[in-house]
């Protein structure tokens, strides 16, 4: 960890207009729970909201949060004037990682909890598991968007192919692709805490254990990828 | 004062005279102009006469999009079914992520670049008035749009047709689709171009158009999902005026067979649907037009 490169992502992340969008998709998902709260008895829009917010708010605020923190650095060259620096790539990608990882937490995940306990107050447990769940998936898609990032320049078209592609019109149709789909990893640790999130039945064992492997792997790619960097030009 | 295109005339003095031949073939105007960069505008769109790399993902984008037209067709010809499984409208809706991602990330090719680097200048400095340009840019990426919205159509028509199904129910129904593709194709362009024009870093402009177009989806999806479930069909109605993709699902709902939570009822409500649709559109162009002014004046 160095505190300058987290207070200068922390920066990039939250300046000017990228900070806005970040902020606004989590306030529209609380409002909307608000809304349908206002307006229905019991917790009629409870799966709906929360399924909103877990397969759509949830992917595009870590894809926003990693490609910020990273992106825009790579995009006008600017990275070469970080990386001449005697600090370990490993350390300038943890770094990163850590000021995305935290705002996926608190603008990703932390809001599926509140909208939960916006909707229904009597169940805080599932409230809290959707949150949980939440915050695994988040952890899981920040370091990937973020190796993706570091990879290659089209990282949040790749990203989005991904989380709403193949997670998502993909995956209601092929059954197996909760397999090797983060967002079904997450649930299956929500699923854990409170029953009524549906089950995946990939085992919270392996659901754990793949979505630390992406994690710590996609971290390790993220130094990798920025200790043999290569700039290229805008095509 | 003397015609600036002409060779030195005849007796005319002048400070230097080089002897070069200055220019004197035609010259063309502003229309010949735009037209010029309709045209490189849509190729570029695709890719096209830019880098090998940038080909990569917008034909990606458009195999990907096609492949279901594809599966649908090979299944068509082995099983030999006697209607086609996927509506020409539904079809659409069904690849509507695909089709988001390709606006999104097309847009900025031609809406960000000359903003960012600064040659908007260039094209500026010319006889090409800013509105022109702006339209030209639009014009580029609703031709790449229309392209990626009807080939899937084209595809699917061609498959009917040889599967000899009833040629006149195919054609009407194909050219439903291909007026309801038009009028997404307008709404879209005109969100995504305004994105792009004003925020000119790529990855940002993809994002937002996207979390724009899905959200605003999602949250109309979920809107007339509890509608319909609590028994207030209106509410979603409305809900659905507010997403381009629910505008086409409720226009599909109406004139095609593929029924959908809370289509439009009543005359003045489908009314609304239709002019909300090609209001956003318009509005989009509008704001274009004024931005590059600003961009143009500033």
């Amino acid at each position: 960890m160095n505190p300058t490169i987290l207070r200068l992502s922390a920066q990039a992340l939250l300046g000017r207009r990228r900070g806005v969008v970040l902020v606004l998709i989590p306030a529209v998902l609380l409002v909307l729970a608000v809304v349908v709260q206002a307006l229905t008895d019991d917790a009629v829009g409870y799966d709906a909201v929360l399924h909103l917010g877990f397969t759509l708010a949830l992917p595009l605020v870590a894809l926003l949060a990693a490609t910020a923190v990273l992106g825009p650095e790579v995009d006008d060259g600017s990275i070469v004037y970080l990386l001449s620096k005697p600090v370990s790539r490993h350390v300038i990608a943890a770094s990163k990682y850590v000021v995305a990882w935290a705002a996926t937490v608190v603008l990703g995940a932390l809001p599926l909890l509140v909208a939960g306990l916006v909707l229904d107050t009597s169940d805080p447990r599932q409230a809290i598991a959707w949150g949980v769940g939440g915050a695994v998936a988040g952890t899981a898609y920040t370091a990937l968007f973020l190796g993706l990032a570091a990879f290659t320049r089209h990282a949040v078209v790749i990203g989005l192919l991904f989380a709403l592609l193949w997670e998502g019109v993909l995956g209601n149709v092929l059954d197996g692709i909760r397999w090797v789909a983060i967002g079904a990893w997450g649930r299956e640790v929500a699923t854990e805490i409170s029953s009524k999130v549906p089950a995946q039945g990939i085992g919270l064992g392996y659901a754990v254990v793949a979505a630390a492997l992406v994690t710590c792997g996609s971290l390790w790619f993220t130094g990798d990828r920025l200790r043999s960097f290569t700039l290229r030009g805008d095509e | 004062m003397t015609d600036p295109t002409s060779a030195t005339p005849e007796g005319g003095s002048v400070i230097h005279d080089l002897g070069y031949r200055p220019y004197t073939g035609p010259r063309l105007g502003p229309a010949a102009i735009a037209r010029a960069l309709v045209i490189t505008g849509f190729r570029n769109a695709f890719g096209l006469g830019r880098s090998g790399k940038s080909k990569v993902l917008p034909f990606i984008l458009l195999a990907l999009n096609l492949m279901p037209a594809v599966i649908v067709g090979g299944v068509m010809v082995f099983v030999g079914l006697d209607a086609l499984p996927i509506g020409y409208a539904q079809y659409a809706s069904t690849t509507q992520v695909l089709l988001g991602i390709f606006v999104a990330s097309q847009a900025p090719v031609l809406f960000s670049r000359d903003l960012r680097h600064g040659t908007i200048s260039l094209y500026l400095a010319r006889p090409l008035p800013s509105s022109t340009y702006a339209i030209a840019r639009w014009a580029s990426l609703l031709g790449a749009t229309l392209v990626f919205l009807l080939l899937p159509i084209l595809v699917l028509y061609a498959v009917a047709l040889l599967g000899e199904l009833d040629v006149s129910d195919q054609t009407s129904d194909a050219a439903v689709a291909v007026g309801l593709a038009l009028l997404l194709a307008l709404s879209l362009t005109g969100l995504a171009g305004l994105i792009a024009s004003w925020s000119t870093r790529r990855g940002f402009a993809v994002v937002a158009t996207i979390a724009l177009l899905l959200i605003g989806n999602g949250i109309v999806t979920a809107i007339q999902g509890i509608s319909q479930q609590e028994g207030h069909a209106r509410v979603g109605e409305v809900a659905g005026l507010f997403s381009p993709y629910s505008l086409y699902r409720g226009l599909m709902s109406i004139w095609t067979d593929n029924k959908t939570p809370t289509p439009p009822t009543g005359m003045p409500m489908q009314l609304a649907y239709v002019v909300v649709f090609i209001a956003l559109s318009v509005a989009c162009l509008g704001g274009l037009v004024w931005r590059y002014r600003r961009v143009a004046t500033a």
